[in-house]
């Protein structure tokens, strides 16, 4: 199987006292499905965030898609490897000075200069898969968050990515809303779409994920399928976490 | 190699800035050879021969540039530490008036504030000035007999005889500032949330003590940074006293550079004595807050 | 809030609540119809408006000439314009990359326009005054001290140590100066600064004292509209891929500036204000005009008719401008920039 991550042995630290990330070591496959599960503050929002260096780190080796990435920020390739990675976040992160068409067109046409027009037809196409077309002239705070949300989806997909990353994407969602985003998100999975997802929706990580990653305390402490995590995982500390989940 | 980046980024501005300004101050020797001046501060201790019209020190012309300069800084505290106070009260009253349950004492503050900051304090100035006291009689206005009397000679208050200048400029900066700062008050009351006017009144206290004890005290962390810029402003406008002739720091500054053509040095004095009073005023600002804050518990 | 509605019920607990209040109430009405008497007497029956219905040109264009008139006043026309179309158009032309360029080259254009040259018969600087010199000083100075503001504030904020320190001593060294010394200075000092030969006149040396001067004040408002958008908003854009120059110009500024406009609209109204203080250095705008016609035999003590209408007109602009910005605040905030 192709690799689309390839991480080795990252280390990240905001402060001196403790390690947000300890030695982690993790590979994603191409088509794959990958859920990362975990306490809060176990550094799996950090986790994810170095795949497109939103996050710098302090030693080891990324391989994003084929682009290296180590200690040295190298702007030029972090703007590649962007260009490639697609993010959605926990808070939405809509451009509130922006209309849902112009928050969706403004990366293909500024990043990838592509015309006004191309990009306008795709932002529709995505819109209408989002089922949000209605709102397309409306500005993020007319907006309810599970829409918003999907807004962001399409604005992450405008630029085609090969890899999507979602951070805790329904967890500011009241919970009548957070369906629809899973949906928007399960229809991405079926059409093959290589995904990393920090979620703590358990229903849809069965259903969804190839596999499960769990970390504690900046480490990888489990990495199995969903079917093994949730019946029987075989860490101690796996199976406190899931108690308290359910 | 980020670092690296910023170090060259940082030589190459500080390479630019030094060349703006080495620009400047070649271009600046120049003219000063050109006119045949030097920088120096020499001239402080010699004679100014000018006479002040207000003086809080004893002055006369034979005295230095430096004592002349020092009596307009005395004039410009003097003023500006009466302008404060007179300011602070007209802005309570102002802001808390909002708040009144007199539709027309809430009217009359609004009015208040909507017609001072609308108009240049500047023209305020010379309305008080020429205007409400140069055009009284000279036989004085007994408003209360013996304590406050005007004439366009001066007031008459407590005992002490004001120049008509230095009422007209206080008046007005208290005025002018007063209206800013019942901006402030108001906003500041308006933090406090509504649960608190309903609590007081529920225990059945008045308007006036629950806006004193209860409100105004929870108000004040969220007016004092206000009242400081406020007061700030205040100091810096107090200069436009040079246009009503009342002889404070800037005026004098102004006829001594006149005087001697010593432009540069001039400023760089009025520069330091500004700071000076901005220190003053954001440090017993600061102990005040420290003072106050504490006091109701917060 | 006056003119709403209110039941006879509500009034009277508005206005006579106890017998204090009643008193109170009375007391208002009756010294408030005097004063309104006193003042539309006075207005209409003693007060002698000669000194301004003789002198409206003056107020309005200073002794420019009278055969050349035109230029002021196309370029007023070509400026108000402007404004409408700006306030009209609302966001969708706000957008476009052309308007900032449009009203930056009004500067050049006013000064053709109004000081001559470029084959246009120049009128000297001592022959501008009135309102349109108010006006002049006004947008001038604001349309320079914007993009001054704006590099102080990012340089504020800058990454380099150096930069910030500029910055910050930049804009603390000017605040704590009164304006009247900057301009005072402005008029002495610039020339000196300035290579040989080379003069700007007075009006041009009062609007960069100006720029300079509210440029510390805009900067600070900036600043505080960059620290009211949320640091994920620049995440989401780095994300998107945009570079940092991008993330600035379309995704921080803006924001920044919708957030700052009611304070920036303040420092509009307030430098308006201030240009009357060009009056003590010898200009002959609004305010020095009226003195200029003060020290007139023919109109001498007239301070109370002159000091009125200045208040009047003076009141009137900033009163306009100040429900302008409320206006555009109030359409902004329905779109868009309210709960980031
Ligand atoms: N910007 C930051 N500055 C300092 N410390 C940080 C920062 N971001 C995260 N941390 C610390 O790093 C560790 C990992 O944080 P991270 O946000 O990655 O956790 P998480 O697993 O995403 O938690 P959650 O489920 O609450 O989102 C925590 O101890 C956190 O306190
Ligand atoms: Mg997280």
């Amino acid at each position: 199987m192709e690799i689309a991550i390839k991480a080795k042995d990252i280390v990240k630290s905001y402060d001196k006292a403790n390690l947000a990330l300890d030695n982690v070591s993790l590979n994603v496959f191409t088509g794959e499905v990958l859920v990362i599960m975990g306490p809060s503050g176990s550094g799996k929002s950090t986790l994810i965030r170095t795949f497109n260096g939103l996050e710098s780190i302090d030693r080891g080796r990324l391989e994003i898609l084929g682009l290296h990435l180590d200690e040295n920020q190298d702007e030029k390739q972090i703007r590649k490897i962007r260009r490639r990675v697609g993010m959605v976040f926990q808070q939405f992160n809509l451009f509130p000075h922006l209309t849902i068409l112009e928050n969706i067109t403004i990366a293909p046409i500024k990043v990838q200069k592509r015309s006004s027009i191309e990009s306008e037809i795709t932002a529709k196409e995505l819109l209408k898969q989002m089922g949000i077309y209605e709102q397309i002239n409306k500005y993020p705070n007319q907006l309810s968050g599970g829409q918003q949300q999907r807004v962001a989806i399409a604005r992450a997909l405008a630029l085609k990515p090969e890899i999507m990353l979602f951070d805790e994407p329904t967890s500011a969602l009241d919970p009548e809303r957070v369906k629809e985003v899973l949906d928007a998100i399960r229809n991405l999975a079926n059409k093959g779409m290589t995904m990393v997802v920090v979620t703590h929706e358990i229903d849809f990580a069965k259903e969804v994920a190839d596999r499960v990653v769990f970390m504690d305390e900046g480490k990888i402490v489990e990495t199995s399928s969903p079917q093994n995590f949730f019946s029987n995982a075989t860490e101690e500390r796996s199976r406190r976490f899931l108690n308290q989940m359910m | 190699m980020r670092n690296h980046n910023n170090f060259i980024k940082q030589l190459i501005i500080g390479i630019i800035v030094i060349f703006i300004l080495s620009i400047l101050i070649n271009n600046l020797t120049v003219n000063l050879i050109r006119t045949d001046m030097g920088l120096s501060f020499k001239w402080l201790l010699q004679p100014s021969g000018f006479a002040v019209s207000e003086s809080t020190v004893p002055f006369k012309p034979s005295d230095s540039y430096a004592w002349a300069l020092f009596n307009g800084w005395l004039n410009s505290l003097k003023v500006i530490v009466c302008g404060l106070a007179i300011a602070t009260l007209l802005g309570i009253i102002a802001g808390t008036s909002r708040f009144n349950s007199n539709l027309l004492v809430r009217f009359i503050a609004r009015t208040y504030v909507a017609l001072v900051r609308q108009i240049p304090l500047l023209i305020q100035l010379l309305f008080w000035y020429f205007v409400a006291f140069l055009s009284l009689s000279e036989n004085p206005l007994k408003i209360i007999n013996g304590i406050l009397e005007i004439s366009n000679q001066g007031v008459y208050l407590f005992g002490l005889n004001l120049s008509l200048e230095f009422s007209a400029l206080l008046l007005g900066l208290s005025v002018f500032t007063g209206a800013s700062i019942s901006e402030v008050v108001r906003g500041g009351l308006n933090s406090v949330p509504k649960g608190q006017w309903e609590a007081f009144r529920s225990i059945g206290l008045s308007e006036g003590d629950g806006m004193r004890k209860i409100v105004l005290p929870q108000a004040l962390p969220a007016i004092l940074p206000g009242l400081t810029s406020q007061y700030l402003n205040l100091a810096k406008n107090s200069t436009l006293a040079i246009a009503i002739g009342y002889s404070d720091i800037y005026a004098i500054s102004d006829t001594t550079i006149t005087q001697t053509g010593r432009a540069i040095e001039g400023f760089i004095i009025l520069l330091i004595s500004f700071i000076i009073v901005n220190l003053i005023i954001t440090n017993s600002m600061e102990l005040i807050t420290s003072f106050l804050v504490k006091d109701t518990g917060k | 809030m006056f003119l709403e509605r209110r039941s006879i019920k509500q009034l009277k607990k508005e206005l006579a609540s106890s017998p204090m209040d009643t008193l109170l109430t009375i007391v208002i009405i009756s010294l408030f119809t005097w004063v309104v008497s006193k003042s539309i007497h006075w207005i209409l029956f003693v007060a002698d408006w000669e000194v301004i219905t003789h002198n409206i040109p003056l107020y309005l264009f200073g002794s420019y000439p009278k055969e050349q008139l035109w230029r002021p006043l196309s370029w007023i026309t070509i400026l108000s314009a402007l404004t409408i179309v700006t306030l009209i158009g609302g966001k969708k032309i706000a957008r476009k990359k052309f308007l900032p360029l449009i009203w930056l080259s009004m500067i050049p254009i006013g000064i053709v326009f109004i000081a001559g040259g470029l084959g246009i018969y120049p009128v000297p600087s001592r022959y501008w005054g009135g309102i349109t010199l108010t006006l002049l000083l006004t947008i001038f100075s604001a349309v320079l001290s914007l993009p001054i503001g704006i590099i102080l504030a990012f340089g504020r904020r800058s990454e380099l140590k150096f930069l910030r320190f500029i910055s910050k001593t930049y804009i603390d060294v000017i605040r704590a100066m009164p304006l009247i010394a900057v301009l005072f200075f402005g008029q002495l000092l610039i020339p000196l600064f300035l290579p040989v030969g080379l003069e700007i006149n007075r009006v041009l040396r009062a609007v960069f004292a100006f720029a300079i001067f509210t440029g510390a004040y805009v900067a600070e408002d900036i600043r505080g509209g960059l620290q009211a958008i949320p640091p994920t908003q620049q995440e989401a854009a780095l994300a998107l891929g945009l570079s940092s120059r991008q993330t600035l110009q379309i995704i921080i500024l803006p924001q920044a500036l919708m957030t700052a406009l009611p304070a920036l609209t303040n420092q509009a109204i307030g430098l308006l204000q201030n240009t009357s203080l060009m009056a003590i250095l010898g200009l002959v705008e609004l305010l020095g005009i009226s003195r200029s016609l003060l020290a007139n035999p023919s109109f001498i003590g007239k301070y109370l008719e002159v000091y009125s209408w200045l208040a009047i007109v003076y009141w009137i602009i900033c009163t306009c401008m100040a429900l302008l910005s409320r206006q555009i605040e109030q359409s902004l905030s329905t779109s868009s920039i309210n709960n980031i």
